[in-house]
């Protein structure tokens, strides 16, 4: 039998907003009045029978052999219920090369070595204080470029010249197509380790107390991924592990993976037989993850001379730390995005990941791609005025349009990127501003795509979503993938309320329990709105044929005639003969059959590798540089972004706000600042990020690609925004003060130090 | 050193706990007394979500007082903002205008945000930075938030025009 | 991060509170509004057995206006207290600025003037938790003989922050330090100490219970430059004060803050403008002699040509919005 095909929800590229009900309005947050109120749960928060209270004991020294762990005097201290040392931890390793609890050597300060956990934190901070360690100090390697020379000691034994990873990539004949070129430019980039700092600290509650079962309350952004690397941690089924996330209190690419803590909590869990929550304290929350190293950015492009970009070459050196986890992603990302906003002849790529005894690199908001752009948006700009062309006249010359498909595979289905840089100039009046502007004042622009998904990444990229319908004519939605703070609950809550023809406040979002909610491998990369979008509208449009076989009976029609809108069913055009879609759901429940309805979807790209969609983007930015102090003022930005359709517009403005102040707070202001291996700036206080102060006005221009395979035209605004910001305002430095700042965060020393008198 | 029974009062509800000396008002309050509403955040006094707000309505930093001085004395958090069973003008503003993403600083953010509003319905924009400069917020990169407090005012101007007799 | 373990001590009058400073000599600590102390406890950078609390002293809480006219203030009113109080607003528009840009609000509600004067030293080499601390060795202020920010140097290279100190030194003010014994009267200009770790004449059993500020007269300016507005430590702050006309001042007094482990009062470039008036040119030269001064530069990550810089636009700036200051009678 045919299945129901409802005109009313079928999107096309044809249809107008006006067709959809719920889509494309401005929306709520669905968990806001519990986060205004001071309801909502974060793991901090949970409170369980007997719990414990962990402390980690770490490495003071960037490198040094363990010679013996005392933990006799820590286990006599009354209140004290367990101690874990390198022995409790074997066998269990981080990402693919790190053990929980090194053996031998520590190799960055901070390492873990031991743990306790106590009645208190005070009496886990006491016992922590009383673990004697003994170390004899080894040769220590903290700078990325000596790491790499033949005399250096080497970390690693598989890692040759600390070489941890290395990707080579090469498309059309890069030389052949420089020879052509009438113009070459080559420069130099540096951005510097950063960190993440959420408003919420690392923490996990751990309950491992029933033997085989593993329960975590975290904070995170692939709850089910985090499941499963716990879950072979343990060498337990992933059922086993039920990973529970309430509410995160941000991710910015930070909260990806598991990191030691959470092994280390459920190890002293199992061992105490209680719950245990272990939480960042202080200069603690900079050392249980990181969010960038030092990265060194080689850059080398070429054009014709009527303005053509033709060839771009990189060479990237990634400071990665003592470890690699899941790092070699940002090397699959960077050598993709030479390739995302140009559609050039040839290109070569090489990324190192190079190791010291810094603490293993991890993302910072923008996933290593924004920081790239950093670099990449200055060169190409600086080519561009180097061949007398204005920076939006060379993009909009060379950007690509829909249609394209990149020398590495990727495809634009659809695709908005000139539409945001001419509506973005417009909107800025950037004609009336460029080069026009009194000195020390500059305007600059950046442009940006990113791929909505991690296919490529990951062998699969799931997402799936069930639906309940339940009897009083509302649903509850069961998704996977985590809500950070993105709305993105809201977002999947607002899609399946449009197929079911309901509000989205009649949906009841379920998520953040493993052991409830369906596989997704999470909030990053992009994947949200489009993959878990997706699943959730496949699982809502099961549902609704389900009800659209009752609904049919009823009113005597074709199920394919049926619209399901404002809480009614109806035949096309037939309004006046609409029943309530809650007495479809007790018809269906309650017929013979006794159907109950429950919608099942999922979303998976398609590809073999790479994502369906991307998302575009150009930002400009306007500044003031202090010719005095160095100090630059963002003025304004002008932001567009093409994100498809736009679910939650409110939402699509909040996260371009978002990423624009967390963009203009990583090129100007964040910095973690290294003396031998250690955090010098381990504080809200000391590393400095912008405040309300600091934010300058913004205009938004969402832009509306519909794309064909995203969930009602949607693609995504999770990461498209950041990756403009960086480079624009780098730009409109450049702008204002004749000179590149090479090297991010633009502190007001390197400013003055770029200013020629 | 002796625990101290002290009276608090909470969000009007009164609370006598033991404390010992050195334990903190944000302390005190998450641990002993179960209100998990007001975050706890770097409690080096830097961050702002553990703000609450004071007995003349004023911001505090709970993580960096001592809960013995406030014997006898009177706070509110977050979770005694509303009004009956409806949100706050303030609460209703964060989240119809989007000022709310992850929600770790909330709490900070619209206890700084109401003692501003509590005795100035006019804030200027130097105003505002002013009083929310002490809370961090990465999320929402507080433009939102500066347009939730702007709209709150203006709710709240009205409400005392409205009731400028009484 | 939580605090180490102390006996409470809450006097009902200064007096009782004098007498506990006596008793408990060095194991007692003073706090007011705390958001110092208690942080640099969490950071065990202080650990004292008993914590005698100011905060229930309502005599340290006023403001009085003296029969010279000079204004009396006690230690313990908060920095918000002061930055809103007319008298302050309109008497002393300088010392106002300063205090209003301590911390963030947050800061300035708990804060009080008496802690900021005598706000402790603070370096990134110290400033942090016993753990972070321990992976180095001690120095000057915990437990060895060294300055990580200046390694060759023989004392403590901390910096003094406190925001208020610059232009009460400039204004002239006194503090009044009391002790069971009495009280002594010092000059704003002698509190101070160029060591970060006896940054302060205060001794043992001293308390500062107020700053006393001569009668408004002439113009002043206070500037801070930090990279955030808003809770955030100076990058440098200025203080200057000037009685008398740009051409012929009588008095000039000016104070560099956040450089040193102690405000710096800089007589040569006072010499200057107190010769030359407050032209262009003595104005340049004076700002060029407190950059040329700056000679221990201190703040760490930031290179000294760059520190150097910004105190000379700092002082220069300074000094011309002080000119155009509406000269009073």
């Amino acid at each position: 039998m045919a299945k129901a095909k409802i005109k009313n929800n079928v999107p096309t590229k044809s249809r107008t907003k006006e067709d959809l009900a719920v889509v494309g309005k401005n929306w709520s947050r669905l968990d806001g009045a519990d986060k205004v109120s001071g309801r909502s749960i974060f793991a901090d928060d949970v409170r369980l029978p007997g719990m414990l209270f962990a402390k980690v004991v770490r490495s003071p020294y960037p490198h040094a052999r363990i010679i013996s762990i005392d933990t006799s005097e820590a286990e006599a201290l009354p209140g004290v219920k367990a101690v874990i040392t390198p022995e409790d931890a074997k066998d269990i390793w981080i990402g693919i090369s790190q053990p929980l609890l090194p053996t031998e050597n520590v190799t960055h300060v901070g390492h873990e070595v031991a743990a306790v956990a106590a009645m208190s934190e005070e009496i886990a901070a006491q016992a922590a204080a009383l673990i004697k360690v003994e170390y004899e100090r080894l040769p220590e390697l903290l700078d990325v470029e000596k790491a790499l020379k033949e005399d250096a000691p080497q970390l690693h034994e598989k890692a040759a010249l600390n070489i941890g990873w290395q990707q080579e990539e090469e498309h059309g004949d890069p030389d052949a197509v420089f020879a052509e070129c009438d113009v070459i430019r080559e420069d130099t980039y540096i951005t510097n380790p950063s960190h993440n700092c959420y408003a919420e600290y690392h923490v996990c509650v751990a309950d491992f107390t029933k033997p085989g079962k593993l329960k975590m309350w975290t904070p995170t952004q692939t709850a089910h991924l985090f499941q499963q690397s716990l879950a072979a941690g343990f060498k337990l089924p992933a059922s086993d592990v039920r990973l529970l996330t309430l509410n995160t209190g941000g991710g910015f690419t930070g909260r990806t993976s598991t990191r030691p803590h959470h092994f280390l909590a459920a190890l002293l869990s199992r061992k105490a037989g209680k719950p245990v929550r272990l939480r960042a304290a202080g200069d603690e929350e900079f050392i249980m993850c990181r969010a960038g190293g030092k990265v060194i950015y080689k850059l080398r492009s070429g054009a014709s001379k009527d303005g053509k970009l033709k060839v771009i070459e990189a060479d990237l050196l990634f400071d990665t730390g003592a470890y690699i986890e899941s790092q070699m992603i940002v090397t699959l990302l960077t050598s993709k995005y030479i390739h995302a906003l140009y559609p050039i002849e040839a290109s070569r790529y090489r990324g190192r990941l190079v190791h010291t005894n810094h603490l293993p690199y991890y993302f910072h908001h923008g996933g290593g791609i924004a920081q790239f752009q950093f670099a990449l948006g200055q060169h190409v700009d600086a080519l561009a005025r180097e061949m007398g062309m204005d920076p939006v006249e060379f993009n909009l010359l060379n950007a690509v349009e829909e249609g394209h498909t990149t020398m590495e595979g990727a495809h634009y289905a659809s695709c908005g990127l000139k539409e945001c840089i001419e509506k973005t100039a417009a909107m800025a009046g950037w004609n009336d501003k460029y080069g026009k502007l009194p000195k020390f004042k500059g305007i600059g622009i950046g442009i940006g795509a990113m791929a909505s998904g991690a296919k490529g990444l990951y062998k699969h990229d799931t997402s799936a979503a069930f639906v309940k319908v339940t009897e009083d004519g509302k649903a509850s939605l069961f998704v996977g993938l985590p809500d950070m703070g993105q709305s993105s609950h809201t977002t999947m809550a607002i899609i399946c309320a449009e197929v079911l023809g309901i509000l989205p406040t009649d949906i009841t979002v379920i998520s953040g329990d493993t052991d409830t909610d369906p596989l997704d491998i999470g909030a990053f990369t992009q994947r949200g709105t489009f993959n878990t979008g997706n699943a959730t509208k496949n699982a809502a449009i099961d549902a609704r044929d389900q009800l659209a076989k009752t609904a049919a009976n009823i009113l005597e029609v074709d199920e394919a005639q049926l619209v399901f809108r404002d809480g009614k069913v109806y035949p096309e055009g037939q309004e006046d003969k609409a029943i309530a879609f809650a007495k479809v759901v007790y018809k269906t429940l309650h017929s013979r059959e006794g159907r109950f309805v429950m919608g099942r979807g999922f979303y998976n790209s398609p590809l073999e590798k790479g994502t369906m969609a991307y998302s575009f983007g150009a930002q400009i930015a306007e500044v003031t540089v202090d010719p005095g102090t160095g100090v630059v003022t963002v003025d304004k930005m002008t932001a567009s972004h093409d994100v498809g359709r736009a679910i939650n517009p409110r939402v699509v403005e909040g996260q371009i706000d978002g990423q624009i102040f967390s963009g203009m707070s990583q090129v100007l202001y964040e910095e973690t600042l290294m003396e031998d291996g250690q955090v010098m700036n381990p504080s809200r206080l000391d590393y400095k990020m912008p405040r309300a102060f600091e934010m300058p006005e913004v205009d938004h221009i969402i832009v509306e690609s519909i794309d064909p395979n995203g969930p009602f035209g949607a693609k995504e605004v999770g990461e498209g925004p950041i990756v403009c910001t960086m480079q624009a305002i780098a730009n409109a430095v450049t702008n204002a003060i004749g000179d590149q700042v090479t090297e991010m965060p633009l502190a007001p020393w390197r400013v003055i130090r770029a200013i020629k008198d | 050193m002796a625990k101290q029974l002290i009276a608090l009062t909470v969000n009007g509800d009164p609370y006598e706990v033991a404390v010992s000396p050195h334990q903190t008002l944000l302390e005190v309050m998450r641990d002993s007394l179960n209100l998990t509403g007001t975050k706890r955040g770097c409690t080096a006094g830097s961050c702002g979500v553990c703000t609450v707000n004071g007995e003349q309505g004023e911001v505090i930093l709970s993580c960096l007082a001592l809960a013995v001085e406030w014997d006898g004395r009177s706070v509110t958090t977050v979770e005694g903002v509303e009004e009956g069973n409806e949100l706050h003008p303030i609460q209703k503003s964060f989240l119809e205008h989007g000022a709310v993403q992850c929600g770790f600083c909330t709490p900070g953010l619209i206890m700084s945000a109401k003692a501003l509003l509590d005795v100035n319905t006019s804030p200027s924009e130097t105003d505002i930075n002013e009083a929310m400069a002490g809370v961090i917020c990465r999320c929402t990169g507080h433009i939102k938030v500066k347009k939730a407090i702007k709209e709150a005012a203006s709710v709240l101007r009205e409400r005392e025009v409205n009731h400028g007799e009484s | 991060m939580q605090l180490p373990q102390f006996e409470y001590i809450r006097p009902k009058s200064l007096a009782e509170g004098l007498a506990a400073l006596a008793e408990h000599g060095d194991k007692i600590a003073i706090m007011s509004g705390g958001s110092d102390l208690l942080l640099n406890m969490k950071f065990r950078l202080e650990g004292p057995a008993y914590l005698l609390s100011l905060n229930g002293l309502s005599e340290l809480q006023q403001l009085e206006k003296l029969d010279d006219g000079s204004l009396r203030v006690g230690a313990a009113c908060t920095l918000t207290h002061l930055a809103e109080h007319t008298i302050i607003k309109e008497c002393y528009p300088a010392l106002r600025a300063a205090i209003f840009v301590v911390g963030s609000r947050h800061v300035r509600n708990m804060g009080t003037i008496g802690g900021n004067i005598c706000l402790e030293t603070r370096c990134w080499y110290t400033n942090q938790s016993k753990i972070w601390r321990d992976t180095r060795e001690g120095c000057f202020k915990t437990d060895a003989e060294q300055c990580h920010v200046i390694k060759s140097a023989p004392k403590c290279h901390a910096l003094n922050s406190t925001d208020s100190g610059p232009i009460l030194m400039a204004l002239d003010a006194s503090v009044v330090l009391a002790s069971h014994t009495g009280e002594r009267i010092v000059p704003m200009r002698e509190f101070y100490q160029n060591d970060g770790v006896e940054h302060t004449v205060l001794k043992p059993g001293e308390v500062l219970t107020a700053v006393v500020l001569p009668p408004a007269k002439g113009r002043s300016v206070f500037r801070k430059l930090s990279q955030r507005e808003g809770l955030d430590f100076a990058t440098g702050t200025f203080a200057a004060a000037v009685i008398g006309s740009n051409e012929q001042p009588e008095s000039v007094s000016l104070v560099l803050g956040s450089v040193a482990p102690e405000p710096r009062v800089m007589p040569q470039a006072e010499k200057i403008l107190l010769e030359g008036g407050l032209t262009d040119e003595a104005i340049d030269a004076a700002a060029d002699v407190a950059r040329r001064a700056l000679l221990e530069v201190t703040n760490l990550f930031t290179p000294t040509f760059y520190k150097k810089r910004l105190i000379k636009v700092l002082v220069k700036d300074a000094l011309l919005e002080l000119r155009d200051q509406r000269v009073r009678g």
